[in-house]
């Protein structure tokens, strides 16, 4: 298997820090020598960076309050242990 | 569960109570207790093969997890797709996991847990609707779909596609996480969402760390295809297959 399908084959577990040390060092190795392996990779860490930061969606603010009045009530409802 | 060693003067029973919480018992022989209350002396043991963790306290509930309800709620959100059901999972979730906080071992990850929670609500709530699991298989895709596609673009320069991807905008990515079928979209969810690590979200989906590699793969692979074709849509790209 070349440098570049052994990369590519291992690429999410690369940036998702979840590879063994010695596995990681040899792609570490083959990306300091190949561009395009190495613009893949900036490419899947960007894409990952952007979905982390678009895929969430602010609460109601009411939110807390309900909550907060759930817990109250549960608490309320609870008799002596 | 019950944990006894013959030399040790204490025995740990976990138990349900009335309302179905799991309370944790333990038993110490009194000629080591000296008056002290048993977690004291249990606390004060020797011997490295016992972990006693603190357990949480109810009355810190609201402290404690309150700042993880955005983050919930954003996630029930994802899972349900309408933000009337995310309430309803992430109230549910609370409550359930206020009722089960004094089994919450205080040091552990809490983050974790109240997923783990979401998760079990959402799926007992929605999956009985879908009567089964919808346990979809999505085509055979190209490793790196969306970084081949972008680098088939007429004009493109070398290392654009990073760049490229400023095209899209919030509502692409959330469009093309809601494009996933449920047993793709929670791993890449909790993966590149809430930046989970494989073995957490395993044991949230209680599946092995094997399926949860490969879902996550092709999960991407598909995530990334509905982002092409988003992209398509709007003619911010030309066509190519």
């Amino acid at each position: 298997m070349s440098g570049c399908e052994h990369a590519v084959e291992y690429v999410y577990q690369y940036i998702d820090e979840e590879l063994t040390f010695t596995r990681k060092t040899r792609i570490t190795m083959h990306l300091r020598r190949c561009g395009h392996c190495c613009d893949a990779f900036e490419f899947e860490r960007t894409l990952k960076a952007k979905i982390a930061a678009g895929g969430k969606t602010d609460p109601p603010p009411e939110l807390f309050t309900q909550l907060r009045a759930l817990i109250q009530q549960e608490r309320n409802t609870e008799g002596p242990d | 569960m019950e944990s006894a060693h013959p030399s040790f003067p204490i025995r740990c029973t976990e138990y349900r109570d009335g309302r179905g919480l799991v309370k944790l018992r333990v038993v110490v022989r009194t000629t080591y207790s000296h008056g002290r209350s048993p977690l004291s002396v249990a606390c004060c043991l020797p011997g490295a093969f016992v972990t006693l963790l603190s357990m949480a306290d109810q009355a810190n509930f609201e402290d404690d997890a309150m700042q993880y309800a955005p983050q919930l709620y954003s996630a029930a959100l994802r899972m349900t797709r309408n933000p009337a059901d995310a309430e309803d999972v992430v109230q549910e979730t609370f409550l359930k996991a206020y009722r089960a906080y004094d089994s919450f071992a205080e040091g552990t990850n809490l983050k974790a847990w109240l997923y783990r929670i979401l998760t079990n609500t959402y799926i007992n709530k929605y999956r009985k609707a879908q009567r089964r699991p919808s346990e979809v298989e999505l085509g055979e895709l190209q490793d790196m779909y969306l970084f081949r596609r972008l680098g088939e673009q007429s004009g493109a320069s070398e290392s654009a596609e990073s760049e490229a991807l400023d095209m899209f905008v919030d509502e692409d990515i959330i469009a093309a996480i809601e494009s996933l079928p449920e047993n793709f979209r929670l791993p890449v969810l909790y993966a590149d969402v809430e930046g989970f690590s494989y073995k957490e979200i395993a044991e949230m989906l209680d599946v092995p760390i094997g399926t949860v590699m490969s879902r996550l793969h092709r999960g991407r692979k598909a995530l990334q295809r509905k982002l092409w074709n988003l992209a398509v849509e709007h003619g911010l790209v030309e066509p190519t297959e």
